[in-house]
C-alpha cells in the first residue's frame, strides 16, 4: 500500500472549550509541584513561566475522534481525526483544562490509515464538506448526543488532575467552575484577529467569536481564551461572593470570614494578556471598552478593600466600648 | 514570540535536533537461545542476511547517489541473559565480518525499556493515542489502562443483553477494514511480582522510534550512540552502554528511513510494531525536523511513521527448530 500524500490541510475553523475551576488543595502549589502535576507525559516539559505570573502549562495531548461533528441544524457530518488538551495551572490556584480542534472546509470519503491523522495533531477532518455554519453554531450551542464534545474532553483532563495524589482535595473557598466555548473563522494571513461577540450565557457558560487569521495557530487561539476564560472566572467569582455574602451592612467577623480568601487567594491573579499571543493580545482591548472587565475588577477589588479598611477601623472602637 | 526582549527558557521549550542517516539496516534481530545454538548458527544467519543487505544498498542506490547508510544490530538482554557482552559480542562481530557485514552500531533490547535512567519504553506509553473505532466522540480514555493495544474493536466480552437473553458470539471489527477484518490485539506489558515487563513488540517500536531519530527526552537525544575505545568488552550487560558504535562509519545511527533483516517467524511481532507506531503519536518538533530535512534531501519520509519502516523477512538458516518463536 502506498501513503496517500498527506497534504497540510488549511484549516476553515478552530472550535475549543476551556474549562476553570478552583485547584482542590487548600494551599497554592508552588512552581516544581505545579510542574510535577501538569507532566502529562515523562519525555515532554511542562512549560512554566515566572513573569509576570506563575503560569505552568502541560504538552497537549491528542484523543483520537470518529464522530459526528456538533451541529446545529442537523447535518451529520462525520469527522476524523485528533482532538488536542492541554492543562494550564496560574499562580498555583487556578486549574483549566482546554480542548480543541481544527477543521479543513472539505475531507476524503473514507477512513485513512490512523498514523496519518496523528501526524497532524489537533486536526479533524469532515467527511465530504463541511457545513461551516452549522458546526460552529453547534460548538457553541454544546454537543449534541454522539456528536464530538470537546465539554467531555476537557473534563476528562481536569477530572484526571483533580484527582492527583498532590492535591488534597479540599478547597479554601466554594466556588463554581465555568465553561468557555470558542469558534474561531480563519480570515487570510496578515489580516488581523478580531472578537466577533463574547456571551454570558447561564450556567457558567460563556461563548466566544472570533475571526483568526492563517498564520495565527490555533494554539495561539486556545491560549487567548484560557486567558479570558481565568478573568471570566475570577469576576465571576469575586461578584459572587460579594453578592451572596451575609456582608449586608453588617461588620465584624462575618466581613472578614468572607473577604479574607478574597484577598489571600484571589486579588492578586488579575494580570490581563500575561500569557497571550502577542498577535492576539489586542483582542482584550475589546473587552477592555466594553465591558470593561479591568474596570470591574478595579471595582470589585476597590469595595473589598474599602470593607476591610472600615472593619479595621471599627474593631478598636468596638474593643474599646467592649472595655468599658 | 522570539524577537521579544524578555525571554524565560523554561517557558520556551526546544527540541534539539539529531543527525540522520538515509537508511538504517538492521541485520538481524535475534533472541539469546539463537546465540546459545552457537558461532556457526549465527554465521549462518550472517551470510543469509548480506544477501538481503546487499538487496537493500542497491535499493538505497536508486534513491540517493550516495546513500548514508548505518547498520546496527540487537542483542536481547531483556528477556533473557546469556553469556556476557565480553563472550558474545567479539563472536558476533568475527561472524559478521565473515559475511563481509559491518556492525556500525551494536545495542542491548533493555535499553528500549531504560537507559541511562530515562524510562523510554514509559515515554512512549505515554504518547499513544488509539485509533478511534467510528462512535467515539471524546469520552474513551485517552491511554489504554489495560496493557493491551487493538486496531479496531474487540468482541464483546459480555454473552448477556440487556434483557438478560444469551446472545450469540460477536465478531471483532478492524477500524480500518478493507472489507473484511484483520483483527489484532497485541499486549504491550505484563505485571510480574509488581515489576512490568514489556513485551517484545512493544521494545521494538521503540527500537523503530530510536531508529527513526523521533524520540527524545525533554527535548534531548536519548539513546546516543557511545563510541567504543576499550579493547575488552564488560562482563556484565549492564555495563554496555545502551548503543555503541563499534566502526568508525560517518553515517549517523538514526535515519530518515529503517529497514530490518530478520527471520520470518518475527512477522507477528513486527506487524504488531507497526500497529504501535500507527498509534503513537510522536514528538512533534522531531517528526517536524526529519519532514523538512528529508525533503530537502529530496527524499521526503512518508507522513505516517509506521510507514518509514520497512522489512526483509527471510528463512530460517538451516532448518533449525530449537529456536522456534518463543
Amino acid at each position: 500500500m502506498t501513503a496517500a500524500p498527506v497534504h497540510p490541510a488549511r484549516s476553515v475553523l478552530a472550535c475549543g472549550e476551556v474549562r476553570t475551576c478552583l485547584l482542590p488543595s487548600l494551599q497554592a502549589l508552588d512552581i516544581r509541584a505545579a510542574a510535577q502535576l501538569l507532566r502529562l507525559r515523562a519525555d515532554e516539559p511542562v512549560r512554566v513561566s515566572e513573569r509576570p505570573s506563575l503560569h505552568a502549562l502541560s504538552p497537549a495531548v491528542l484523543t483520537g475522534v470518529d464522530c459526528r461533528l456538533p451541529s446545529s441544524n442537523g447535518s451529520k457530518v462525520r469527522g476524523v481525526g485528533t482532538v488536542a488538551a492541554r492543562a494550564a495551572l496560574t499562580e498555583g490556584r487556578l486549574l483549566q483544562a482546554t480542548a480543541w480542534f481544527s477543521v479543513p472546509a472539505t475531507g476524503p470519503d473514507l477512513r485513512r490509515p490512523w498514523g496519518q491523522y496523528l501526524v497532524r495533531p489537533g486536526l479533524v477532518e469532515p467527511f465530504g464538506k463541511l457545513p461551516e455554519q452549522a458546526t460552529a453554531d453547534g460548538v457553541l450551542r454544546g454537543a449534541g448526543r454522539g456528536e464530538l464534545d470537546l465539554g467531555v474532553i476537557a473534563e476528562g483532563l481536569l477530572g484526571r488532575l483533580r484527582r492527583h495524589a498532590l492535591l488534597d482535595r479540599r478547597v479554601p473557598f466554594k466556588s463554581s467552575p465555568t465553561r468557555l466555548r470558542w469558534v474561531a473563522r480563519r480570515g487570510p494571513a496578515g489580516e488581523r484577529a478580531s472578537l466577533t461577540s463574547f456571551t454570558l450565557a447561564e450556567g457558567g457558560l460563556r461563548t466566544m467569536e472570533l475571526r483568526l487569521p492563517a498564520d495565527v495557530p490555533a494554539v495561539a487561539a486556545a491560549g487567548l481564551c484560557e486567558d479570558l476564560a481565568l478573568h471570566d472566572w475570577l469576576l465571576t467569582t469575586v461578584q459572587h461572593m460579594l453578592d451572596n455574602s451575609r456582608l449586608g451592612a453588617a461588620g465584624g467577623a462575618p466581613v472578614i470570614e468572607t473577604l479574607q480568601p478574597v484577598v489571600v487567594h484571589l486579588l492578586h491573579l488579575w494580570m490581563p494578556r500575561a500569557h497571550v499571543d502577542p498577535a492576539l493580545a489586542h483582542l482584550w482591548d475589546v473587552l477592555e471598552e466594553r465591558p470593561g472587565f479591568s474596570r470591574q475588577w478595579e471595582n470589585l477589588s476597590r469595595r473589598i478593600r474599602d470593607r476591610l479598611a472600615l472593619q479595621a477601623v471599627a474593631a478598636p472602637q468596638q474593643a474599646l466600648s467592649d472595655a468599658r | 514570540m522570539s524577537d521579544a526582549v524578555f525571554q524565560e527558557t523554561t517557558a520556551q521549550p526546544r527540541t534539539q535536533s539529531v543527525p540522520l542517516a538515509h537508511l538504517s539496516l538492521e541485520i538481524g534481530h535475534l533472541y539469546m537461545e539463537d546465540y546459545a545454538a552457537g558461532a556457526k548458527r549465527l554465521g549462518e544467519h550472517f551470510a543469509e542476511v548480506r544477501v538481503w543487505a546487499d538487496a537493500v544498498r542497491a535499493s538505497a542506490a536508486r534513491r540517493a547517489e550516495r546513500p548514508r547508510i548505518s547498520t546496527c544490530f540487537l542483542i536481547d538482554d531483556y528477556f533473557s541473559r546469556f553469556s556476557t557482552p565480553a563472550e558474545l559480542v567479539p563472536m558476533i562481530l568475527k561472524e559478521a565480518e565473515e559475511a563481509g557485514l559491518v556492525i556500525d552500531y551494536l545495542a542491548r533490547e533493555s535499553a528500549c525499556a531504560t537507559a541511562d535512567r530515562i524510562e523510554l519504553a514509559e515515554s512512549v506509553m505515554h504518547r499513544l493515542v488509539e485509533s478511534p473505532p467510528p462512535g467515539s466522540h471524546g469520552s474513551r480514555p485517552p491511554v489504554s489502562r489495560t496493557g493491551w493495544l487493538a486496531n479496531g474493536e474487540r468482541s464483546p466480552s459480555t454473552s448477556r443483553s440487556a434483557l438478560g437473553a444469551v446472545k450469540g458470539w460477536e465478531p471483532p471489527q478492524e477500524t480500518a477494514a478493507r472489507n473484511h477484518s484483520i483483527f489484532m490485539d497485541v499486549e504491550l506489558w505484563s505485571e510480574k511480582d509488581g515489576r512490568r515487563l514489556w513485551s517484545c513488540p512493544f521494545l521494538a517500536a521503540v527500537w523503530q522510534l530510536a531508529r527513526l531519530g523521533l524520540l527524545r527526552h525533554l527535548g534531548e537525544p536519548v539513546l546516543v550512540p557511545t563510541v567504543w575505545e576499550g579493547a575488552d568488552f564488560p562482563q556484565e550487560w549492564d555495563r554496555l552502554p545502551p548503543v555503541v558504535k563499534l566502526s568508525d562509519t560517518k553515517a549517523p545511527f538514526s535515519a530518515y528511513r529503517t529497514c530490518s533483516l530478520m527471520p520470518n517467524r518475527f512477522v507477528a511481532v513486527e506487524d504488531a510494531v507497526r500497529l504501535i507506531l500507527d498509534q503513537t503519536d510522536v514528538d512533534t518538533e522531531a517528526l517536524r525536523q526529519v519532514a523538512e530535512r528529508s525533503a530537502a534531501e529530496g527524499m521526503p519520509v512518508p507522513a505516517a511513521v509506521a510507514q518509514r519502516a520497512t522489512y526483509v523477512f527471510y528463512e530460517e538458516p538451516g532448518g533449525f527448530s530449537e529456536a522456534e518463536e518463543t
